[in-house]
């Protein structure tokens, strides 16, 4: 790449995103493995690079002798244009091979506003759109991520998803095509499909019909071959401690999104915040154990050099030994100039003072998620957080010398009525007079990210409808006119985009097609706001004959079939709807990690368990 | 304190990063490479590095120059292979040795920089056409170049900046410049400035946007003389 094509790297933005040779990169002599590997990540670099799942599947792809994995990333527009012109295409980082010609391109299914990039970038390839016209000498394309949960609207433009935590299934599915390759490819495509359905948590959607009632539900789901089965369940790691962490990651030239050590404590969150799909999806925890975490600490410093480490979970302060870890941590690094830090917060006053602990001096702000602004819409979506938490947190925060927080809300949650949304104000106020209070001064810095709701499959919340674009605005409207003072920033995510995202978080396959129109018309980069063209979404609903209403804003029926029913996260539909009933009475739900278990069924459906050090029964 | 100076390199790998994302290489490189560097006080303490020039995005080097400060004396044939052993692939460090602690700063002592651009040539490339050019340039008492920045016009006379005559060398696929830049208080300018003006004003047969820069040596006057930023002010 580098010296064939000098002058578009001249001319493009960041050409180092397309040049590889980061220290640490895999790079294998193609003629000593049997299958070629594509990781990639339909978003640009930065991005790519940030994600921990994709570093964790290259090191587990990687160790494989006989398997290659390269890295691939949305190219830039910039740079698609020079390439397009050119007629370059797509091309992996560390062979600067074109993509078309490995084996299998996998997808990180992040987030639904990143589907026009996966057909950008199979069309940049050279691989055609559609899986059924795909012929042998095009890779399988394959993806993971939270969106594979419910990935029907792709179902026509991927070959084949891994359900869950992949570093075993990805490489059982590299092995499952080496052998395929070595028999001489008995049966085309289909007879490695046919292969991979087998392989638990590997779900064909081409080995499914989809039958609709007149009323434009699902009435049926239906496997068309003895290999697919009726229900793919997600596949977790057990043993944390056992298996492989990249703790030789790809060191990036340029400054990525996360650009630091990523510990991963533990995975799962059971706290049961009846609008978080992270939360079913990942279950049950699983924790490191400490010593696990200090000798991946110490290699990753080693072989990276990087100055701070963040220690990621998805709530790193439920870590059972986070005040050892910490303590070790900061012990251990101080004198080599490595920061510690906690991503993610919860609201008591324990994680202040390891806040405090761990940014001595430094007073950036702190950030809160109450997520809603009164204590009966916090029941309601099971949020276990008091005002009184709220305010021991902040003050303890404020008595400590910080002068900034940051709260996260959401609006549009279920039951939602215009007094919870003057809730948010109320409590922004209710802080600063706390920190007046407390410091006798005013220079407080309020910042309020307000979210508009999605309901995600497999939440507790999959029934619900969203509110409508035109509600979202007046909230949002709402909120803003109750919040009238210097000191209180207000922030918020673009209501179309988030009704966007509705529709394809509990889409169907009909869905394939406006993706595929939109995109013609030009989307692409829909998750980036300078990108977004919401024009060509509606005229792409129009063309095809769908409505985002049917999909977005309808209550569904709790009988109804969803698209999603025959993908499992190991969770019990009953318990979905146990939660949804406890939501509308406002009843909370407690955590099972250290409590009682409130069988969501995750743990008997996978055969596993929960792994917290904090538990008596594992000292 | 002692202050260490090293001769580093920047590879075909890494051409295309940043001067920015370079610095941030090595001073990871030494973090891993366990060398007691100093680094400043403060909230956010940094490593204490000082380049001689910034090297644009797209060329090369042999020849970028560093001040490291190091808490604690280590041979510097030690440096460089501890360092080396753990760099990515197109840095390497060629040469290393201790400096006054008080010694100037590279920027302010290096004056002069060369390169080597190669160019490769297509069907039509005639010698004649091209040595032409350059005696043409040669000729010319003042060059101007228009640099066009986010602050607006600049006209920078272009040949108050060349130390010696270009020399041009070909093969059947390429052509090779070499030029020789003096680095002033006041400024300097780019290789590739230099080859726009050639091409665009002088007629010279190349396409410049593919030419490939590389500076080949970073020159520190030292009693009239040109010496290596490694051989000033040993201790
Ligand atoms: S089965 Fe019980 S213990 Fe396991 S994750 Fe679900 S609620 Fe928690």
């Amino acid at each position: 790449m580098i010296n064939r094509y000098p002058d578009i790297l001249r001319q493009v933005l960041k050409p180092a995103r397309y040049t590889g040779n980061e220290l640490n990169s895999v790079i294998k002599d193609p003629s000593q493995v049997k299958v070629n590997f594509a990781l990639a990540m339909p978003d640009v670099y930065e991005v790519g690079m940030s994600n921990l799942g994709l570093k964790i599947l290259y090191e587990a792809l990687n160790r494989q002798p006989d398997i290659a994995a390269e890295r691939v990333y949305a190219p830039w527009v910039d740079m698609e244009a020079a390439m397009r012109e050119r007629k370059i295409p797509l091309f992996a980082l560390e062979s600067s091979r074109p993509i078309k010609e490995l084996d299998l391109l996998g997808f990180t299914l992040q987030y639904e506003l990143s589907y026009t990039n996966i057909l950008n970038m199979l069309d940049l390839s050279g691989i055609p759109l559609l899986t059924s016209d795909r012929d042998l000498s095009h890779p399988f394309v394959v993806a993971g991520g939270p969106c594979a949960y419910n990935p029907e609207p792709m179902a026509e433009f991927l070959d084949f998803l891994i359900l869950g935590e992949a570093e075993e299934t990805i490489v059982e599915v590299s092995q499952a095509v080496a052998a395929w390759k070595e028999a001489g490819r008995p049966d085309g495509r289909q007879g490695l499909l046919k292969m991979a359905a087998l392989i638990p948590s590997v779900y064909v959607p081409s080995f499914y019909r989809v039958t609709y009632k007149t009323d434009g539900t699902v009435q049926q789901v239906t496997p068309t071959c003895p290999e697919a089965s009726p229900v793919i369940y997600k596949r977790i790691i057990e043993d944390l401690d056992q298996v492989a962490f990249p703790t030789k990651p790809v060191l990036p030239y340029l400054e990525i999104v996360h650009d630091r050590i990523m510990l991963e404590l533990f995975r799962g969150c059971t706290r049961g915040c009846r609008f978080c799909q992270a939360g079913i999806i990942y279950r049950p925890v699983r924790e490191r154990r400490l010593e696990t975490l200090l000798k991946q600490a110490q290699e990753l410093v080693d072989h990276t050099g990087y100055n701070e480490m963040s220690l990621v979970s998805l709530s790193s302060a439920d870590y059972s030994r986070l005040r050892e870890l910490v303590s070790a941590l900061s012990e251990r690094y101080k004198d080599q100039h490595v920061s510690v830090s906690l991503p993610s917060l919860r609201i008591d006053s324990f994680c202040i003072q390891l806040a405090q602990e761990l940014q001595k001096v430094r007073k950036s702000g702190l950030t809160f998620a109450p997520e809603a602004g009164t204590q009966r819409l916090r029941d309601v979506i099971n949020k276990g957080v008091t005002e009184q938490n709220l305010e021991d947190a902040v003050g303890a925060a404020f008595r400590a010398g910080w002068s900034a927080v940051k709260l996260y809300f959401m609006i549009g949650l279920p039951t939602e009525t215009d007094e919870d949304i003057q809730g948010i104000a109320e409590l922004a106020y209710s802080v600063k007079k706390l920190y007046m209070q407390i410091t006798g001064r005013r220079d407080i810095k309020i910042t309020i990210s307000v979210a508009s709701f999605v309901p995600k499959p497999h939440t507790p919340f999959q029934w619900y409808g969203q509110i409508s674009l035109a509600e979202m605005e007046r909230r949002q409207k709402l909120l803003r006119s109750s919040i009238r003072d210097r000191s209180i920033t207000l922030n918020w995510h673009d209501a179309p985009v988030s009704m966007i995202e509705g529709v394809f978080s509990r889409g169907d396959r009909r869905l394939g097609n406006v993706i595929l129109t939109a995109w013609r018309n030009g989307a692409k980069f829909d998750g980036w706001s300078e990108h977004y063209k919401h024009d060509v979404w509606e005229q792409a609903f129009r063309e095809v004959g769908l409505d985002p209403a049917f999909y977005a804003s309808r209550n569904r029926e709790l009988n109804e079939v969803l698209p999603w029913d025959h993908l499992s996260a190991g969770e019990d539909k009953d318990f979905l709807i146990r939660e949804y009933h406890c939501a509308l009475s406002a009843e909370c739900t407690p955590d099972c990690r250290r409590g009682s278990c409130s069988a969501c069924g995750v743990c008997p459906t996978l055969g596993t368990k929960i792994v917290d050090w904090g538990n008596a029964e594992h000292e | 304190m002692s202050k260490l100076r090293l001769k580093i390199t920047k590879g075909e790998e890494l051409r295309f990063i940043s001067h920015l994302d370079y610095v941030r290489a090595i001073t990871r490189a030494v973090r891993r490479a366990k060398l007691p560097a100093a680094y400043s006080e403060g909230f956010n303490p940094h490593m204490k590095v000082a380049f001689a020039s910034a090297l644009a995005v797209g060329v090369t080097s042999d020849a970028e120059y560093m001040d490291l400060d190091m808490e604690e004396q280590i041979e510097p044939s030690e440096v460089i292979a501890r360092l080396n052993a753990v760099l990515p692939p197109g840095i390497q460090v060629r040469e290393a040795g201790y400096v006054d602690e008080r010694a100037a700063a590279l920027m302010a002592v290096v004056d002069q920089t060369d390169y080597q651009i190669m160019i490769p040539v297509t069907g039509a490339f005639s010698v004649a056409d091209a040595q032409m050019s350059l005696t043409r340039f040669a000729e010319m008492e003042k060059v101007v170049y228009v640099r066009h920045s986010p602050k607006g016009k600049r006209f920078i006379d272009l040949k108050q900046y060349i130390a010696h005559p270009l020399e041009m060398e070909n093969t059947p696929q390429t052509v090779q410049l070499s030029l020789s830049i003096k680095m002033t208080s006041g400024g300097s300018v780019k290789p590739s400035e230099i080859l726009d003006v050639l091409v665009s004003d002088f007629g010279f047969p190349v396409q410049s946007q593919t030419a490939l820069i590389h500076r080949t040596a970073l020159w520190a006057a030292a009693d009239g003389k040109q010496v290596s930023p490694l051989a000033l002010e040993q201790p």
